[in-house]
């Protein structure tokens, strides 16, 4: 009995050291971020339009990022959304058995490919390709991040819906096989109506995961904090804390700047997640009747 | 007449669907298929095994450090990970009571996973690296990749156990064994096999992560690491010095084969493990 309650304490201890992380995480942050909001007031972090930390007086505006950020992310899911709603129906409804067993886990190895594979294939293939056939005086620009952004966050979107697009299949398919439905009608008023949530959720979870894409966004977007343009260079905010936080001293206004960059980074994705998680509660609760 | 009007409007969805399905199969084959003939033609043993040379440092020579740097982030990960993970799934699945606390953990857990990843490395460089003081190091890696891959594992692992089959668990509780001697004894053997895989997932997870370790573990150079508190490369982090800093494309084409061939193995050996005790 005595093992048993040791064991139960410790696996308690355990869960709460995990979960307390986050705070922890999410603290330390706030505490560097506060010591810099002190001297920049937040709206002129917020809306500023100059970064550059090492003038005199340094200047920290995020505006840019945010809007870099912002427009990539977007781009990125306006491309991907269709076509990973598109492959997530041609797999639940058309494709038979032995095609899905193929697909699922390459499309669960194509999450599974590093960041940093990613940015590397992006600069050689989609960057070279606006250098070569196009004359922008680089090719790293918002358009290559959206596109590469977009083929990263796919795999997510064909997930999120194809779960729940094959539960409500198996849900009707005894119902349809006996009236003889077809396919492409089950699709377009079975499948389709019904997976508005899934989609909506998967375009929630997109967002947030393009938002905080660091690597592969970086290699291809040529980093320069100016306001975005969709053929030229830009910066994101994770582009801007993993590119200078190498070079700023540890304390200094520049460190605090950076680290309140993350903060905001954070909380609005932290905003975008738990609402990720409530629809997806929802759909999880709505699909059971 | 009805026959028609629905052939004709099915045509924008087909083309819809059909060109999506080409665009994902098309992009996942350039993708493998560009590292896979690039990087064929760098791999030799020669690139395996020795350490980076030349001027600017990976001209020339291999990766050996970094493979070894790299297996060792991911076994500290995924210790780290794990430890954490394996006692908050057994907790969540079997004896939290009181399900508001199960579902602030769930919501606590999921925001985690949200974190981005570069928001991390800020976190383990001011606690790890600076407040407790691990300087650049392996352990600070680790750790902070072991952050990182908690709730990917912890999910899984609680989902594994939840689908263990109930009247196993209920006809050893009806016997009067306590909770406990029915976990070690029958659900976690059972459930071992899908746990591995899951661990082994969440580390290759861990491997190819570079922005958490970019300011917390991973250099430039260093030999072979020799205690945890030694910095030390890492394949994706060699990866992207290479090509950010422009030193050398064929060798990045290597290093990405190496990264994405070891993550292969780590998602395919326990598939095929699975596979084998099946058949027996």
């Amino acid at each position: 009995m005595k093992k048993e309650l040791i064991f139960v304490w410790a696996c308690k201890a355990l869960t709460l050291l995990a979960v307390s992380f986050l705070f922890f995480i999410f603290l330390f942050i706030a505490k560097e971020s506060f010591m810099f909001f002190q001297k920049t007031p937040l709206l002129h972090f917020l809306t500023g339009s100059r970064w550059n930390p090492m003038a005199d007086p340094p200047a920290f505006g995020l505006l840019p990022m945010i809007f870099a950020t912002v427009y990539v992310s977007l781009l990125a899911t306006a491309i991907a959304l269709p076509i990973g709603v598109g492959m997530a129906i041609i797999l639940s409804v058309l494709a038979p058995p032995k095609i899905q067993w193929l697909l699922l886990p390459l499309i669960d190895l194509m999450a599974g490919i590093p960041s940093v594979v990613y940015g590397f294939a992006g600069l050689m293939i989609i960057v070279k390709f606006f250098e070569t056939h196009f004359s922008w005086s680089s090719g790293e620009s918002v358009l290559a991040g959206g596109i590469l952004l977009a083929i990263m966050i796919l795999p997510y979107v064909v997930s999120t819906c194809y779960e729940s697009m094959i539960k409500v299949l198996h849900h009707y398919e005894r119902a349809s096989r006996a009236l003889s439905v077809s396919k492409w009608h089950m699709m377009r008023y079975l499948v389709i109506p019904t997976a508005k949530k899934a989609i909506f959720a998967a375009l929630i979870l997109s967002l947030s995961r393009a938002m905080g894409e660091t690597m592969a966004v970086m290699m291809v977007i040529g980093n320069s904090p100016i306001f975005p343009h969709l053929f030229r260079k830009a910066e994101t905010i994770p582009a801007l804390i993993a590119l200078e936080m190498g070079g700023a001293v540890v304390g200094s206004l520049h460190y605090q700047a950076l680290f309140a960059a993350g903060l905001i980074l954070m909380l609005v994705l932290f905003t975008f997640n738990s609402f990720f998680f409530f629809i997806r509660k929802h759909i999880d609760e709505g699909i059971k009747w | 007449m009805v026959n028609d009007k629905g052939k004709a409007s099915l045509f924008p969805l087909r083309l819809w669907l059909f060109s999506s399905a080409f665009f994902v199969i098309a992009s996942l084959c350039v993708l493998f298929g560009y590292i896979f003939i690039q990087g064929g033609r760098e791999l030799s043993l020669s690139f395996l095994t020795n350490t980076p040379q030349g001027f600017p440092l990976g001209v020339e020579g291999g990766i050996w450090p970094a493979i070894v740097g790299s297996f060792w982030f991911t076994t500290i990960a995924c210790a780290f990970g794990s430890f954490l993970a394996l006692p908050t799934a057994i907790f969540l699945a079997f004896y939290a009571k009181t399900t508001w606390i199960v579902s602030l953990c769930h919501f606590l857990i999921h925001s985690m996973a949200g974190i981005p990843s570069i928001i991390l490395g800020l976190f383990g460089y001011t606690f790890f690296v600076v407040t407790l003081g691990f300087g650049v190091s392996l352990l600070s890696g680790g750790l902070i990749l072991g952050i990182m891959i908690f709730p990917f594992i912890e999910v899984r692992v609680e989902k594994t156990l939840l689908e263990f089959p109930n009247n196993i668990t209920q006809a050893s509780i009806s016997l009067g064994i306590t909770k406990t001697w029915t976990l070690f004894h029958l659900i976690l053997p059972g459930c071992m096999d899908d746990i591995a895989k899951t661990i082994a997932l969440g580390g290759s997870f861990a491997m190819g992560a570079t922005a958490p370790i970019l300011f917390t573990g991973a250099v430039l150079f260093a030999p072979s690491p020799r205690s945890v508190f030694s910095p030390a490369m890492a394949l994706s982090n060699h990866l992207y010095i290479l090509v950010g800093q422009g030193i050398s494309i064929s060798k990045a084409y290597g290093t990405a084969l190496v990264l994405i061939v070891l993550l292969l193995i780590l998602n395919v050996v326990p598939l095929v493990i699975n596979m084998c005790r099946k058949e027996r």
